[in-house]
């Protein structure tokens, strides 16, 4: 009798252990989410991008933008901060950049404003900027 | 319709116009300097889609979008 009533209280321990782990992974994948500010920030990012960057941003997570004055080619990661990378000719990074918009903003917007600053006026994105040895 | 777009915290906040309307025209170059003037700057994009940046309010700009200063991080 008592070893009845003792797989019965295991069984329902079990479940009940089942439960609440589909409960935390769901409040993990809800916690996890991108928010409806980040998101917006991801689509103006892509409206923004060329279609050889946006190919990029999606197969990798970064994508690289030529600055306007010296031709060097920038590798923008996906961040908001010291997530730009100078490449050498064999397209690694060789040093790293770190400028970013002085108030918040989220990671589409920050990359955006990066690629822009590169884009169209170089010289002055890297005299504001720090540089970095990347790891 | 052209469409000034700030980036702030919130992803960004869109500003539709009709640029035919002379109020609506002069409330979007206010708009412009008043941003500029603090800091932002103003970027439009070419008909290929490149990235140029813009100093003086343009009537004809179907979008201009506003980011704000860089600094080092």
């Amino acid at each position: 009798m008592s070893v009845a009533l003792l797989h019965v209280a295991i069984n329902q321990l079990g479940r009940l252990l089942a439960a609440c782990l589909h409960m935390a992974r769901a409040f993990s994948d809800w916690y996890q989410r991108p928010s409806t500010c980040e998101l917006r920030g991801l689509k103006l990012l892509r409206e923004w991008l060329s279609q050889e960057q946006l190919a990029q941003y999606d197969a990798h997570n970064y994508f690289e933008v030529i600055g306007c004055h010296t031709g060097k080619r920038y590798r923008v990661c996906h961040g908001t901060g010291a997530n730009v990378f100078e490449l050498n000719d064999a397209g690694l990074p060789r040093k790293g950049w770190c400028f970013v918009p002085n108030e918040y903003l989220v990671a589409g917007d920050v990359m955006l404003a990066q690629k822009i600053a590169l884009e169209t006026d170089e010289r002055v994105a890297l005299a504001t900027a720090n540089n970095f040895t990347p790891r | 319709m052209a469409t000034q777009i700030i980036m702030d915290h919130n992803g960004d906040t869109r500003h539709n116009f009709d640029a035919k309307d002379a109020k609506a025209l002069w409330e979007a170059e206010r708009r412009f300097k008043a941003l500029t003037g603090a800091g932002f700057t103003a970027a439009t994009r070419t008909a290929s889609g490149e990235p140029v940046v813009t100093r003086t309010f343009d009537p004809s700009a179907g979008e201009t979008l506003f980011f704000p200063r860089l600094v080092g991080g």
